[in-house]
């Protein structure tokens, strides 16, 4: 498995034309997107030059006139801009992937639905929206998984003057794994970051369980690394030892160790999540920049290879406990 | 001067019955979490007949320590038996288990049956669960120990007659985060 993949290592000759074809879209991209700028900037300048100098009319009219003609440009640069992301993730994303397994598949559209996201239970606060997209599919020995990027918000509505105004608050913004779990179980075990609410919400779920707001039960383990980082809620106290055996709990340092962010991790309907903090929005082609550069998809090989080392990390593939 | 008094008395009364409750549930804990021990022990021990039978038509220079198993199960169902005893049945079983699967290597006519593969997968999960349910019940040992002991359940917990509860040993094994498929030697990647 590459560390960094290079357009030098594209593997297969049809891969370097596409990327060639594909660079020319993006050079007559960045062409009517820089115009689009020229010529709003100029329309800008127009009319500020019309309203100092006493000449208003002319000034807002030319003016107007040159915005028009760059939202125009703007406008077509962002229609054929689809094209190219598009291009770009089914034939460079796509090569690249099947070259670090041949198992991989993206499919950009794709992602985790906001129901989906819910039920996994990662989130202590529920999102009123989630967009999600490129989703990577496959399968390592026995585990099949799949991640995606995932932004999930949720909403306040304040009453001003004129009504009401919504403003739209972060919840998460990166990546979800989520994968076949090598264990049988039926419950619910959520772990999540242990921050300042984190914590609050776990004293009472300890000492005055009645004003918990979790509706599962604290569950208190051994390992003092875990339970700095992480607070573990269940709906089973016995079935989320089974899963987080000391083993298990050391793995998910150690994987947590290796991500900037603290990650969350959920167990549900045999399935184990994963939700990992990025600030990046992967497998996005540049538009000023080369797609010659040998470090294209630096980023993006890294962070498949970093979710691709999950399983074996977890050790996901060891299938001894009845889960074929 | 009589309703300050009556607030205070109110808060008071309040206050024991809340230490109370806590004291009742956090012993209630510990005996469900033993209950559940026991329950997966009787899951475990279910399974040996099965599991014996089958090694012994294969291992059969292994006769002794199957007998001592067998023995061991009729033992665990032969009387009523303390929990505490049952775990020390259980942990005599792992050990003797831990030794037939090893053995299990020299007959590969043995690793190679279907059943004898279920069993083993199911000896494996209910080691595990046993291992989480031990576990589990340390949890609430602990958590109800630390609430007799300290002010102010300490005093309640003497008016009740609570004791401090053991914890159960973590065998060595387990400790040492040994995992199932090295002791199989056997994973199923």
């Amino acid at each position: 498995m590459p560390a960094i993949f290079s357009i030098a290592q594209m593997p297969e000759q049809d891969s370097q034309a596409a990327l060639l074809e594909l660079e020319e879209q993006r050079l007559a991209i960045k062409t009517t997107k820089l115009r689009s700028f020229y010529f709003m900037a100029a329309g800008v300048l127009l009319a500020a030059a019309g309203l100092i100098f006493e000449y208003q009319l002319p000034g807002i009219i030319g003016g107007a006139l040159f915005l028009t003609t760059g939202f125009v440009f703007f406008y077509k640069g962002s229609s054929t801009q689809g094209d190219y992301v598009h291009d770009f993730k089914q034939k460079v994303i796509r090569a690249a992937l099947l070259d670090i397994n041949p198992s991989l598949r993206i499919e950009p559209e794709r992602g985790l639905s906001i129901g989906e996201t819910i039920r996994s239970g990662l989130f202590s606060t529920i999102p009123d929206r989630v967009s999600s997209e490129d989703q990577i599919t496959g399968r390592l020995g026995k585990t099949v998984f799949c991640f995606s990027e995932v932004h999930a918000e949720y909403k306040t509505t304040t009453r001003t003057k004129n009504g009401t105004k919504e403003t739209w608050h972060d919840i998460f913004r990166g990546i979800v794994f989520v994968a076949d779990f090598n264990k049988n179980f039926e419950g619910v075990t959520v772990i999540r970051p242990k921050d300042a609410g984190a914590a609050i919400s776990a004293w009472f779920a300890k000492n005055v369980p009645v004003l918990s707001s979790s509706s599962h039960q604290l569950v208190q383990l051994e390992n003092p690394d875990f339970c700095k980082e992480f607070v573990t809620y269940s709906s089973d106290q016995v079935e989320a030892r089974y899963i987080l055996t000391p083993l298990m709990m050391e793995r998910l340092c150690e994987l947590n160790s290796r991500s900037e962010y603290t990650i969350a991790a959920s167990f549900i309907d045999h399935f184990m999540f994963l939700a990992f903090p990025f600030d990046t929005n992967y497998f996005e082609p540049p538009v000023f920049k080369t797609l010659l550069d040998p470090n294209l998809l630096h980023d993006d090989i890294e962070v498949v290879s970093f979710m691709l080392s999950i399983v074996e990390t977890l050790d996901l593939n060891t299938r001894i406990w009845g889960k074929k | 001067m009589m309703i300050p008094f009556l607030i205070v008395l109110g808060v008071l009364v309040l206050f024991g019955i809340l230490l109370y409750n806590r004291l009742i549930t956090k012993k209630n804990q510990v005996t469900n979490a033993f209950s559940t021990i026991d329950v997966m022990l009787k899951k475990r021990f279910d399974l040996l007949p099965n599991l014996v039978e089958l090694v012994k038509q294969y291992m059969q220079h292994e006769s002794s320590l199957l007998n001592s198993l067998t023995h061991l199960r009729t033992q665990a169902y032969s009387q009523d038996l303390p929990a505490e005893k049952k775990i020390a049945l259980d942990a005599d079983l792992t050990s003797g288990m831990r030794s037939v699967m090893l053995n299990a290597e020299n007959y590969p006519d043995l690793k190679a049956n279907t059943n004898f593969l279920n069993l083993q997968t199911a000896w494996t999960e209910s080691e595990e669960q046993i291992a989480a349910a031990r576990r589990n019940y340390n949890a609430s040992v602990t958590d109800y120990n630390d609430a007799i002991m300290t002010f102010p359940g300490n005093i309640m917990a003497g008016m009740m007659n609570y004791k401090e509860e053991s914890v159960i040993s973590i065998p060595e094994e387990e400790r040492r985060n040994i995992s199932a498929s090295d002791l199989f030697n056997r994973t199923n990647a």
